[in-house]
């Protein structure tokens, strides 16, 4: 059955449980960032306010029932407006659970109703990253191929698996759909309402896409 | 693209050169021309003036940007662009990425095969952080994914409504040449063919 999470954007009040997964090296090995040291609060929090409270799409990964975030899931511009990559990160103590799968697939889920003119999801996993590619492909990404000689990492060139997800391309059953919709019909629960905040894939988007660059997370 | 039979272009024909304003007009003949600019992301020039300030105003100050020459003649352009800030670690630092345009009346004549391979050597021998040298063809343009295969890119896999081309979204086939696929062909071949079966260490 899938885990039940909800997304939620930032807050600077969050920056310890980030600690959790921003200070850790085994979390860090595969991400384009390096970790942060348990000390640098002030630090961390500089980051929280200059990326994830002025992305246009940056959220928070709760658990049921918990406040406190277990890791987080972001779209990055491209050289492309049609087209954002996802990227995703969960706190190693929540490893194995289905967290990142049902955070990367309520992303998916919302994302295309969230930002103007985008056809196009994308998520470059490293070859020798198995975990996050079952992560990709049981949320709902298509397996498109390997870019070879991709990106330069921590000193090496690597090879990177690039899983894509359209508009339109179906997602397997949410927690939502597996417990809570059956639940409302017979009457037992209420339906979910949310807000859609829709943003533009315009000003805000260009600003943050610098050539080459990236505008989140490396240091 | 129409299937014609044509001669091809001798090789020694085709050359690279840089760009002065003075190809206005040669830039035009192609950049005007609908079925050249059909899978591209402009639409087709009305005015020589607009090719005279495309090559003012991005092809000069570009990193790598050349004339197709046929002869005397230019007759296309191809450009390479690196993806990120080279030399440093990070977004795109390893890689770089290959566009090419060739007038339709030089179709067929293995004119873009030709321009690609000495791009592709003349990229890898001037930068030397390059790993990557990709190049996108429309899935609906099979006359360019055959140019870059022949040029000796390997075929990755087709990256679904990836670029927007003319306001759509397009899916595109991804093709690259890497470091290592030019270590491979610079191997001299094993000539030698070992006839009888030989025991490797029992592990």
């Amino acid at each position: 059955m899938a885990t039940e999470v909800t997304l939620r954007r930032f807050d600077l009040s969050d920056v310890d449980a980030m600690m959790a997964w921003a200070s850790d090296p085994e979390v860090a090995a595969f991400c384009r960032w390096a970790p942060f040291a348990s000390t640098e609060t002030e630090a961390l929090l500089a980051h929280i306010r200059d990326t994830a409270l002025s992305h246009q799409w940056y959220r928070a990964i709760c658990l049921a029932g918990d406040a406190r975030p277990v890791g987080s899931v972001s779209l990055e511009p491209t050289a492309d407006p049609c087209r954002g990559e996802l990227g995703y990160v969960v706190a190693r103590a929540h490893w194995g659970r289905g967290v990142a799968t049902a955070a990367v697939r309520a992303a998916l889920a919302a994302v295309f109703g969230e930002v103007e003119g985008l056809a196009r999801v994308e998520a470059l996993v490293d070859v020798d990253n198995a975990a996050s590619q079952r992560v990709a492909e049981k949320a709902g990404f298509r397996r498109e191929g390997v870019l070879r000689r991709h990106y330069w990492h921590k000193g090496r060139v690597r090879d990177l698996v690039v899983y894509g997800f359209v508009s339109g391309d179906p997602l397997p059953p949410s927690h939502e759909d597996e417990v809570c919709k059956p639940l409302t019909r017979l009457g037992l629960v209420r339906p979910a309402s949310h807000s859609v905040q829709r943003t533009r894939l315009g000003d805000r988007w260009s600003e943050k896409r610098q050539p080459g660059r990236r505008s989140a997370r490396t240091r | 693209m129409e299937q014609q039979r044509r001669e091809p272009a001798p090789e020694t024909e085709v050359t690279l050169r840089e760009f002065t304003e003075a190809d206005a007009e040669a830039l035009f003949a192609w950049a005007s021309d609908p079925r050249v600019v059909l899978f591209q992301r402009r639409e087709a020039y009305a005015r020589v003036d607009e090719a005279r300030r495309y090559i003012l105003d991005h092809v000069l100050p570009h990193p790598w940007y050349r004339a197709i020459c046929l002869g005397a003649v230019v007759v296309g352009s191809i450009s390479v662009k690196p993806c990120g800030p080279a030399g440093e670690e990070g977004e795109g630092a390893s890689r770089a990425s290959l566009g090419y345009r060739v007038a339709h009346g030089h179709w067929g004549r293995g004119v873009a095969t030709r321009a690609v391979r000495m791009a592709a050597a003349a990229a890898f021998a001037e930068w030397p952080w390059l790993a990557r040298l990709e190049a996108v063809a429309d899935v609906e343009n099979p006359a360019s994914q055959r140019v870059l295969e022949k040029a000796g890119f390997v075929r990755e896999g087709v990256l679904r409504r990836y670029v927007v081309l003319k306001g759509r979204p397009r899916d595109m086939v991804m093709f690259s040449l890497v470091d290592s696929d030019r270590d491979e062909r610079a191997k001299p071949k094993l000539l030698l063919q070992v006839k009888e079966p030989f025991e490797l260490n029992k592990e």
